[in-house]
């Protein structure tokens, strides 16, 4: 039980401060915040750039990096006698094969982007706003207005689980309760996504204001903005951006609006919108069951609207030009799309099309593959893999689904003929098993079966090994507690579907 | 059983329909607490009446109409006019999946597994039957083998991190001596800086123990005794340390006539709820303490204090009490008795002050 | 207790006061934990930092002995602020006028400078504990080991009474009973001043009825209680003792004397499970079963009537206490029914005290336990008292002045001295520290001192001290910690090695003899001769030193 005035929500920030878990660093957290020790080091173990404060430079070893030689560059790295840890996903699958080194994060190389138009709602390359116009302009028509022009746009969130965005609005502004949160996404790290990370870097101001927009609309005094650790250069753009935007003046109508940057601490799961919520409060980030969900029970158990950042990034937009116009640019869904691609491609980087883009015209973007094309991964590990007849399917939320596959948060990974398709479906059995939150059953010793099953394939290839994989992808994909767990075999089950043959089968299963 | 944790009243606030039948249900309650009423059974791992749901083990699953996926129900709540199945073949198979995926990460075998405590895991398993015997989980927990305390030990092998000792730890015993400590595999039970419990907030009350389904929390002592609870006999009986009066289980080995452990009443049934403390639970060596009493004594003539037979000594008694009676009158007799022993037995030294030795000088320590 | 002890659980406030709950009654502090957990609002009077306030609203840290001050301010707000529950007051008490004159002398401001709580804080609890309808207060031994504990006792109900915080559930006024079977020992008579059921030995129609029932005539004079037997035996009164498993040189205040007194007993019978240190005065000792092997009933807290069952058979020619005393009376020459079992004896009680009347083993053993009263077999258990007003009559409104300890801090011995329990012992720790884990958790006695206090005097840590009183001198460790206010420390009486009743004062209570265990002056004299040492690693004060 925490004691009455225990700072529970400082508890990361000055484990951090701190130096992470090292001797008698948690009694010292205990002693400043007044939380028993034991939550405070279950909070540091459940974070590995906190409980693994000594890891040095961390080496990427998700799929575009894996395929791009991570494990040539950790013995390269080792070799000179740097000390070096592998880790799930940087989010610079741009950069593959990707490093990070928390003691002194590189500036991050411009990747392939689209030239800057003005057809679509973010244009990472375009020229920084002035004033705040947006923002004026809905404080002016006022927060029904505001709703009305979002449910117009009919915008979905684009961290990947696609909600229509003006529901939650909605619902957030339905609640009776006035002490409301809204907060922003920005965990990105599903293994082939950047474009979080380009945004923050590029278009800063874009967020800023769009998260004013959403506050105002919801009447929500604090902003909390939740920034993956490894994005330290991401963070310090958006700080310096609210600055710049506090300067200029453009945030002066909004009294009162507190903002408030948390750091993640390096953990994939904390991108699930509860686990996010719970790293918030300064617990280990595991999802919460849902309902309720957080439009009514949030943020401190408060109404809290929580949004990817290219969903609010495409706010401003959406105001200035109209949710019409904003819908008319998708294709079969509203909108345009950031899209990431990596893997063996020629311009790895991230490109804003209509949503429903095919993945031919993205590669086309993109300069085209290396090699030809045998899969690909469309919206993260979770997506699993297609083959490369899908080529022309939209990249969009029902057409992927329709395929058994997800748009997710749009991060393709193209695998080129040299690609095995066991070795690609244990490379994200790995990042699964590593950042599965441990919470329920069926996820937490599920992504261990699967990959220990995949590992004992690899060096036997005795298809007996595989034989009670399909009850346990199955029950992972009905019982698990969150969308991680749910969908941490579709990897496998894909690769089994598509490429029966790698997997010693004749038929799919 | 007296049963005064209810509510007073039994209003109910709705219907829902499980399995085709309407059961009424209580503003709050979850599906899982309706059904339950209603004696149907769900089976459960990581739920605990006292605790706050952690939907953690997925074995309670089952589904709700107008939701695409099944619903943990001992932590959806009841809401007018839902409808809920408890039967389907989905819900079974969930379950033998579950029990399968667990036994593959835990001791397999029975007997093995319930070398000390009973286990929850492998009793369902029995009951709901499994998908096939999977091959095993490599191991990825940490233990804590240095961890002297006297009384609980932590076996990791056996624990499926369902946290309900992390949970009873902080919210019934509200100490949050140990934790979920790690993450994904590794998940494990943990104090701060993994130390010895007694170097830590823990009350030792041994909670964490009775909550466990699998016997990962268990009872140093007893299983250095190396006998099975399923070989001892439980004798409910009252505690007899302070006020509360704690129903607890004494486990017995007859053969041995010894107390091996106690343990506490389920939740719900009785004055304590399932709880004990360190005291109750685990100060009972005195019992069978080679100090013990087991003569009685009369002070000879050497004045020194010597063994004699029972006849001896209650003659003893009875002489010396009524000699001084004699001598100095009734009343110069007192007779002083404990709270520590039954009511029957107050009762009868009170009648023998008043009505054996004519004084009404009887008390006891009774400040509180 | 007027609530049960599973009504806890659903009360909005709680007032805790000389109760070291978590401590003294783990199982009762559960329940305040869950409340508080539920959003209950927790207030603790208390000298000491227990762990309780770590979680509490206020932290009411008073001075050892001046309750009826804090009690009264409290009261004194209620009226001030019209907070009382007139309607309730009307229909169910008396003599509200005398407390309503009495309290007005004891404002808030006032308040402060005696017990040193702070006045807004007294106004803040007063005005939750009066608004609050689910509002219980819990109490225990550091209200009532005073020689003002009546007193104290009469201001907490005096607050109970104007607030009409009674006979409804989850509110009421709770002395939590200290020993498993206090309350049980009481019912049944073993007190001079009430036969069993609470049948008043002053009232010559109860004597009458008892001395037809058991065919001897009962003796007129008035009993002793303990307090008074002590000091009997001191001047002579007292010639003929017989102890039941009872250690009356461990556990009585100021202990050298009972000590000396017991030299001039012509004749002791000790009867106990082990050779306790009354045994070294007994004439006879009697081994006795515990409670694992022997059956019968206890009575806990909250008036419930539970039964004790036998586990395992007492060790050599070790027997029940009640087939002793069956015996010794029956030697005696009282004609006794062959009791073969204790249900019997309960069956004799039960027909002698009507507020047992309904209760049986049959039905123990079928329904659990039973709360008394239970008048008729068909009675249900009474889960709390005095629903729909007081019990017996009206509810007596006591003004109680304050009136200082018997003895306070000065120059010779500057500090305050309170005893009380650990989690860890129980009473004189016979049984506990037989237990070899809980010895390893809290070995030796300690002496709990403020970081200020032990500065000045230069003790450290873990140091050998000897506490001194105008009574004896005990040597323990120094725990620096917290936990006590600065001018009070504190010690457990749990260690024979280590007598903390060499210490206390005999000065007891007028109406009850309870002796004034929790203030006694005392000072602290460092011991130079060896390096101090950690006390208890990882017990709370220590992590609060």
């Amino acid at each position: 039980m925490q004691p009455k005035g225990a700072r529970r929500e400082d508890v990361l920030h000055v484990l951090d401060q701190k130096g992470g878990l090292r001797p008698g660093v948690v009694d010292k957290v205990h002693r400043e915040t007044g939380v028993p020790a034991a939550d405070i080091y279950g909070v540091a173990t459940f974070y590995h750039l906190l409980s693994d404060p000594d890891g040095g430079v961390r080496v990427c070893q998700g799929l575009s990096c894996k395929m791009a030689g991570c494990d040539r560059l950790m013995a390269d790295l080792r070799s000179r006698d740097t000390k070096a840890t592998y880790v799930s996903c940087l989010g610079r699958c741009d950069l593959a094969p990707a490093l990070w080194d928390p003691d002194g994060e590189a500036v991050i190389p411009q990747p392939g982007l689209t030239a800057s138009h003005d057809a679509m709602a973010i244009d990472l390359l375009g020229a920084e706003r002035p004033a705040y116009g947006a923002l004026a302009a809905v404080m002016e028509r006022g927060s029904d207005w505001m709703v009305e022009e979002l449910e117009r746009s009919a915008i979905t969130g684009r961290g990947g689980a696609g909600f229509p965005a003006h529901i939650k609005w909605k619902g957030v502004r339905s609640q009776a309760e006035m002490e409301r949160y809204v907060v922003l996404n920005a965990d990105e790290g599903e293994p082939g996504t950047f474009k979080d990370r380009e945004i923050l870097l590029r278009r800063p101001h874009l967020v800023i204001e769009g998260l004013a927009i959403a506050a105002f609309t919801l009447a929500a005094n604090d902003i909390y903005v939740y920034v993956r650790g490894e994005f330290g250069r991401a963070r310090e753009s958006m700080e310096t951006a609210l600055a710049a935007a506090r300067r200029r003046g453009d945030l002066d109508h909004l009294d009162g609006l507190r903002w408030h940057f948390v750091d993640g601490h390096g953990a994939y799961i904390c991108g699930e919108e509860t686990a996010l919520l719970e790293a918030l409060e300064g617990k280990r980030g595991m999802p919460r069951m849902k309902p309720p969900f957080p439009v009514e029970k949030g943020f401190r158990g408060k109404p809290t609207l929580i949004q990817n950042v290219e969903t609010i990034a495409c706010l401003p937009a959406i105001v200035d030009r109209g949710g019409d116009w904003f819908r008319s640019i998708g294709r079969r869904e509203a909108g345009s799309k950031l899209y990431c691609i990596s893997g063996h491609v020629r311009r790895p980087g991230v490109y804003e099309g209509p949503l429903g883009w095919t993945l031919r015209e993205l590669l086309e973007a993109a300069g085209g593959m290396v090699g030809s094309l045998k899969a690909f991964s469309p919206g993260g590990a979770s997506s699993g893999f297609l083959p490369a007849s899908k080529i022309d399917v939209p990249l969009d939320f029902k057409s992927l689904q329709k395929e058994g596959s997800m748009l997710g948060s749009s991060g393709v990974v193209v695998l080129n003929q040299s690609a095995d398709m066991v070795e690609a479906a244990l490379s994200q059995a790995v990042f699964f098993e590593d950042e599965s939150c441990g919470q329920c059953a069926p996820c937490r010793i599920g992504t261990q079966v699967l990959r220990q099953t995949l590992e004992r394939y690899l060096t036997s290839r005795d298809v007996g090994v595989l034989a009670h994989l399909e009850p346990v992808m199955w029950g992972m994909g009905e019982a698990s507690i969150c969308g991680l767990g749910q969908a941490a075999h579709f990897p496998l089950q894909s690769a089994m579907q598509y490429f029966p043959e790698e997997f010693g089968v004749a038929a799919p299963p | 059983m007296s049963q005064n944790n209810g509510h007073a009243s039994q209003s109910s606030d709705g219907f829902i329909v499980v399995d085709g039948n309407e059961l009424s249900f209580r503003e709050g309650e979850t599906v899982l607490q309706a059904a339950q009423r209603a004696g149907i059974e769900i089976p459960t791992l990581c739920y605990d009446e006292r605790l706050t749901p952690a939907g953690a083990c997925r074995m309670c699953l089952v589904e709700v109409e107008g939701s695409r996926l099944m619903q943990p129900s001992c932590a959806y709540k009841a809401s007018p006019g839902l409808v809920v199945r408890t039967q389907t073949p989905r819900v079974e198979r969930n379950r033998q999946f579950i029990l399968s995926l667990h036994l593959a990460d835990n001791v397999q075998d029975r007997d093995e597994a319930e070398d000390n405590n009973p286990s929850r895991l492998h009793a369902l398993a029995e009951d709901y039957g499994t998908l096939g015997a999977w091959p095993r989980v490599e191991r990825q927990r940490q233990e804590r083998p240095e961890d002297t305390n006297p009384f609980i030990e932590f076996r990791a092998d056996r624990c499926i991190a369902c946290s309900l000792c992390t949970r009873y730890c902080d919210q019934v015993e509200a100490v949050s001596a140990i934790t979920l400590a790690g993450r994904g595999a590794h998940t494990t039970i943990s104090t701060a800086d993994r130390l010895s419990l007694t170097d830590t907030t823990c009350e030792l009350c041994g909670g964490c123990i009775d909550v466990c389904p699998t016997g990962a929390m268990t009872e140093k002592q007893a299983l250095a005794y190396g006998k099975p609870e399923r070989e001892l006999e439980k004798v409910r009986t009252t505690c007899n340390f302070c006020g509360v009066g704690c129903q607890l289980d004494l486990n017995v080995d007859r053969q041995a006539n010894r107390v091996v452990k106690v343990t506490s009443p389920p939740p719900g049934t009785t004055v304590n709820d399932g709880n004990l403390c360190v005291k109750g639970r685990f100060a009972n060596d005195f019992v069978h303490h080679e100090e013990r009493l087991t003569d009685p004594l009369i002070r000879g003539e050497d004045g020194q204090l010597h063994p004699a037979t029972w006849d001896e000594a209650l003659d003893r008694v009875v002489q010396g009490l009524q000699g001084v009676a004699e001598r100095h009158g009734d009343d110069a007799l007192a007779f002083i008795s404990s709270s520590r022993c039954t009511g029957e037995e107050n009762y009868l030294f009170q009648k023998m002050a008043r009505a054996a030795f004519r004084t009404q000088n009887v008390h006891q320590c009774a400040a509180t | 207790m007027t609530n049960s002890i599973p009504e806890i659980r659903d009360a909005d406030f709680l007032f805790v006061t000389g109760s070291n709950t978590t401590e003294a009654h783990p199982i009762i502090a559960m329940e305040m934990k869950r409340a508080v957990g539920r959003g209950a609002k927790l207030a603790v009077a208390d000298p000491r930092a227990i762990w309780l306030t770590e979680i509490a609203d206020w932290h009411m840290q008073l001075k050892p002995g001046s309750d009826v001050w804090l009690l009264n301010a409290m009261a004194h707000v209620i009226l001030e602020e019209g907070l009382e529950s007139r309607d309730w007051i009307e229909a169910n008490t008396e003599n509200f006028d005398s407390v309503v004159e009495t309290v007005k002398r004891y404002p808030p401001e006032e308040a402060e400078k005696v017990t040193g709580v702070p006045a807004e804080t007294i106004r803040q609890v007063a005005r939750a504990y009066a608004t609050t309808p689910k509002a219980g207060i819990y109490y225990t031994l550091g209200i009532t080991e005073h020689t003002t504990g009546t007193d104290n006792v009469y201001a907490l109900s005096n607050l109970v009474l104007m607030t009409g915080h009674l006979g409804v559930r989850s509110a009421g006024m709770n002395p939590l009973r200290g020993q498993n079977n206090v309350q049980g020992a009481n019912d049944a008579g073993a007190t001079p001043v009430f036969y069993p059921g609470y049948q008043r030995a002053e009232d010559p129609a109860v004597r009458d009825k008892f001395s037809r029932a058991w065919g001897v005539e009962q003796n007129p004079n008035p009993g002793l209680n303990l307090n008074d037997m002590m000091k009997a035996m001191g001047d002579g009164r007292l010639r003929g003792l017989y102890l039941m498993g009872e250690d009356i040189v461990i556990s009585e205040p100021n202990v050298e004397r009972v000590e000396e007194a017991l030299n001039h007993m012509e004749f002791v019978v000790v009867q106990d499970i082990f050779f306790n240190e009354s045994c070294r005065w007994a004439d006879v000792v009697l081994p006795a079963a515990c409670f694992a092997e022997k059956d019968g009933v206890f009575t806990n807290s909250d008036r419930r009537v539970q039964r004790v069952r036998k586990g395992v058979e007492p060790p050599g020619q070790a027997r029940a206490d009640w087939q002793i005393l069956a015996e010794v009376m029956r030697r005696s020459g009282l004609e006794q029914p062959d009791y073969q079992d204790p249900g019997e004896v309960y069956a004799e009680l039960a027909s002698l005290a009507p507020k047992f009347g309904g209760i049986s083993y049959q039905r123990l053993d079928t329904e659990g336990g039973l709360q008394w009263p239970v008048e008729t077999p068909d009675a249900p258990s009474t889960e709390f008292l005095h629903k729909g007003g007081v019990l017996r009559g009206k509810g007596l409104f006591q003004a109680v002045e304050y009136r200082p300890p018997f003895e306070s801090a000065d120059p010779e011995y500057p500090l305050v001295l309170s005893t009380g329990r650990t989690l860890y012992h129980y009473n004189a720790a016979t049984q506990t520290r037989r237990s070899e884990g809980l010895s390893q958790k809290q070995p030796e006695s300690f002496v709990e001192i403020h970081p200020g206090n032990a500065f000045k005097m230069g003790v450290e840590d873990g140091q050998l001290v000897d506490v001194v009183s105008r009574r004896g001198r005990v040597r323990c460790r120094a725990m620096v910690s917290r936990q006590v206010r600065r001018g009070s420390i504190w010690m457990p009486f749990h260690f024979p090695e280590s007598k903390t009743n060499y210490l206390t004062t005999d000065a007891g209570d007028a109406v009850t003899g309870t002796g004034e265990y929790k203030v006694c002056a005392a000072r602290i004299e460092p011991v130079l001769e060896d390096a101090p040492r950690q006390v208890f690693p990882g017990s709370y004060a220590s992590a609060r030193s």
